[in-house]
C-alpha cells in the first residue's frame, strides 16, 4: 500500500507520512499532484495556450480599438469619460480568462476520457472533491494567467486604472472558478470532439459578445437592455468594468454575491457528478 | 484469514446485458489468484468494479475488507491495477506519469520520484524514462503497464491480461517480476488467456462464464478432473482393446500399435490398469501418462455451461 501507515484521510488522501497539519492537511499530496500534473500540461504548452489569446487580442486591440474605436465616442463611466480601446479592455479580459478556463477543464477530462487515461485518476484513492477541485483550480488558473496576458496587451495600446483592485480580483477570480467549473460539466458531458466545439462557438461565445463587451448597456433600450439583464456575462463584464474603473452600470456587489452563489452551485454540482460517475465509468 | 477480495452476489446490468450474475469470488490476503473465462464473461467488468470504473448493480465487494463503494478511499488505496488496454497520459514522459500516479497515493515528491525509478528499473525500461508512452515498443509498453501498477506498492495486484501480445521472453520476465511481488506478500488477481500461464502461477484459479463462477480449485485440483492420456506400449500389440473393468477409465482404444486410455486421475488408474493388463496376458514395455492440461478442463467446464444454457 502507498503509505507507511496505509492510511487514507477523509478529507483528501493523506497517506505516506505525509503531514497532517498546515498546507498537508489543506491541500493533501494527491489533490497537490493532480493540480500540479494539470498545471504543468497548459504551461508546457504556451504555443497552444497562451500565445492563441495574446495574438487575438493583439487584433482586437488593433481593430476595434485602434482602427475602429477612434472613431467611436468616448464612453461616460460614473462621472468620468473612457476611451473605448479602455472601455472594452475589461470585457476583452473576460472573454479571454472564461474561455481558456473553460477549454481548460473541459478539453482535459474530456480529452482524459476520450483516451482513458482519466482512468489513472479515477482508480486512485483521492477524494471526489479533491479530484474536481484540482482540476477546476488549475484551468481557473490558466484563465487568470491568459487575463493578466491581455491586460498586459491592452497596456501597450492604452492606459487604464485599477481603481478597485480588490473588486478586479475577486471578480477575476470568481468568474474564472465558475467557467472552469461549467468546463468540468462540458468535459464531462461531451461525447465527441464536436460538443466542445459547439459550447465554446455556439453558447459560450455569443454569450460573451452580447455580454456589454464591445457596447455599454446604456446604447440598449427597451426589450434589449431587459433580455440582456439575463446574460450571466453581463454581470461578468460589469464587475471587472467596476475594478478597472471604480464605476459601473449595475451594482457590483449583488453580481459578485449571485456569481459566488453559482460557483459553488456549480462545484457541488461537479462532485455529484463525479461521485455518480457521470460520464466517467460504467 | 484476511480476506483480499471478498465478492458476494455481484451483479452487474447495463441495460439488457447482464454482466455479472451473482458472481462469489474469494481471494485470501497472499494469495496469487486467477480469473479465467473466455471473452465477454464479466472478468474485466469484475476488475472495473474493484477499482472504481464501473459500479455494480447488486451485491457486495470489498478489498482489505473495506466496500468499494462507501470506502472507495481505501479500497482502491490498495490496489495497483494494470489493465488490459492501455490507459496512460501521453502529454508526459513515463517517470512522470510514474510520479503523479505515485502521488495520487498520497506518496510525497522525492519518495514518488524513487519509487518511480525503481518500478521502471524493477521492470526493465529505466532508460526509457524521459520517453513518452507512445514511443515506446509494444513490449515496454506492457512493461511499463505493470511499473505503473507497481509504483503505488499496491497490496493487491490486479493484473488484467497482463501479458497479451508480448514474446516468449518478455512473458517469462514479466512472470519473475509478478511472482517476486506475491513471495513478498502482495496478493495477485489474474485474468489471463494463456492457460499455461495461470498453470504455472496461481494457487487458486476461478473459471467464470457468463458473469458466474463456474468452477473454483487450485490448477492441480482442476486438471485432477480432467481427462489424462495414458499410453501403453506392450511386447505384442493388441489387435482391439482388451476389456479392462476400472471405474474411472473412460475410453481404450488400440492407436498406431499403442494401447491408449483415458481415464481421470490417470496416476492412480495405472497401477490396475497394468495388473489388468497383465492378468490379460499382456507384457507391458512403456507407460506414459499425459496429464489434462488446464486447458483442456477450462474448455470443458465452459462448453458444459454453454450446453446447460442452451
Amino acid at each position: 500500500m502507498s503509505g507507511d501507515d496505509s492510511s487514507v484521510a477523509s478529507d483528501g488522501g493523506v497517506t505516506a507520512g505525509e503531514s497532517t497539519a498546515g498546507l498537508g492537511r489543506l491541500f493533501p499530496t494527491g489533490f497537490r499532484t493532480l493540480f500540479h500534473r494539470e498545471v504543468l500540461r497548459f504551461l508546457r504548452r504556451p504555443r497552444n495556450t497562451f500565445l492563441p489569446p495574446a495574438i487575438t487580442n493583439v487584433l482586437y486591440f488593433s481593430v476595434f480599438g485602434v482602427i475602429l474605436g477612434g472613431r467611436i465616442d468616448s464612453f461616460a463611466l460614473g462621472g468620468r469619460e473612457i476611451e473605448y480601446i479602455a472601455f472594452i479592455l475589461p470585457g476583452l479580459i473576460v472573454l479571454g480568462a472564461i474561455s481558456n478556463a473553460f477549454e481548460n477543464s473541459s478539453f482535459s477530462i474530456f480529452h482524459g476520457r476520450w483516451n482513458e487515461y482519466i482512468h489513472e485518476v479515477l482508480t486512485s484513492p483521492l477524494p471526489y472533491s479533491s479530484m474536481v477541485l484540482a482540476y477546476i483550480l488549475s484551468s481557473a488558473l490558466r484563465g487568470l494567467i491568459v487575463g493578466v496576458i491581455i491586460g498586459l496587451i491592452g497596456l501597450l495600446f492604452t492606459s487604464v486604472p485599477v481603481s478597485r483592485p480588490l473588486y478586479l480580483g475577486a471578480f477575476m477570480l470568481v468568474i474564472c472558478l465558475l467557467f472552469a467549473s461549467f468546463g468540468v460539466v462540458g468535459g464531462l458531458w461531451a461525447r465527441d470532439f464536436d460538443y466542445l466545439t459547439v459550447l465554446n462557438q455556439f453558447i459560450l461565445r455569443p454569450l460573451v459578445f452580447f455580454g456589454g463587451v464591445f457596447y455599454s448597456l446604456d446604447a440598449l433600450d427597451g426589450l434589449a437592455y431587459t433580455v440582456s439583464l439575463l446574460n450571466p456575462m453581463v454581470y461578468m463584464v460589469n464587475g471587472v468594468r467596476f475594478g478597472f474603473f471604480g464605476a459601473a452600470e449595475l451594482p457590483p456587489n449583488e453580481s459578485l454575491v449571485v456569481l459566488s452563489v453559482l460557483t459553488l452551485a456549480v462545484v457541488a454540482l461537479n462532485v455529484e457528478l463525479f461521485r455518480r460517475g457521470y460520464g466517467l465509468v460504467d | 484469514m484476511t480476506l483480499a477480495i471478498r465478492a458476494r452476489n455481484l451483479v452487474k446490468e447495463y441495460d439488457d446485458v447482464r454482466a455479472l450474475d451473482g458472481l462469489d469470488i474469494s481471494v485470501e490476503a497472499g494469495e496469487f489468484f486467477g480469473l479465467l473465462g473466455p471473452n465477454g464473461a464479466g472478468k474485466t467488468t469484475f476488475i472495473n468494479i474493484l477499482v472504481g470504473l464501473a459500479h455494480r448493480t447488486d451485491g457486495e465487494a470489498a478489498v482489505f475488507g473495506h466496500d468499494v463503494g462507501d470506502e472507495y478511499q481505501q479500497a482502491r488505496d490498495a490496489i495497483g491495477l494494470a489493465p488490459q488496454e492501455y490507459n496512460v497520459d501521453r502529454f508526459f514522459p513515463i517517470q512522470e506519469v510514474l510520479e503523479h500516479k505515485a502521488g495520487y497515493h498520497g506518496i510525497a515528491s522525492g519518495e514518488a520520484t524513487r519509487r518511480a525509478e525503481e518500478a521502471l528499473k524493477t521492470v526493465g525500461i529505466y532508460e526509457k524514462r524521459d520517453t513518452r508512452f507512445d514511443w515506446l515498443s509494444g513490449g515496454m509498453k506492457r512493461r511499463f503497464m505493470l511499473a505503473r501498477a507497481l509504483v503505488s506498492d499496491p497490496d493487491l495486484l490486479i493484473l488484467d491480461e497482463p501479458t497479451a501480445g508480448v514474446d516468449v521472453q518478455l512473458r517469462r520476465d514479466l512472470w519473475g517480476v509478478i511472482n517476486r511481488m506475491n513471495d513478498t506478500g502482495t496478493t495477485i488477481l489474474l485474468t489471463t488467456h494463456y492457460i499455461e500461464e495461470a498453470e504455472r502461477l496461481c494457487d487458486r484459479v476461478a473459471i467464470v462464464d457468463e458473469g458466474r463462477k463456474v468452477e473454483e480449485a487450485s490448477p492441480d485440483e482442476l486438471m485432477d478432473r480432467g481427462t489424462d492420456r495414458i499410453s501403453v506400449s506392450t511386447r505384442s500389440t493388441p489387435a482391439t482393446a482388451p476389456d479392462l473393468d476400472l471405474p474411472d477409465i473412460h475410453d481404450a482404444r488400440v492407436d498406431d500399435g499403442e494401447l491408449v486410455v483415458t481415464a481421470a486421475r490417470g496416476s492412480s488408474v495405472v497401477p490396475d490398469l497394468l495388473r489388468q493388463l497383465e492378468a490379460a496376458g499382456y507384457t507391458v514395455t512403456e507407460v506414459d501418462i499425459e496429464r489434462a492440461s488446464l486447458e483442456e478442463v477450462f474448455v470443458d467446464v465452459t462448453r458444459t455451461e454453454s450446453a446447460v444454457e442452451a
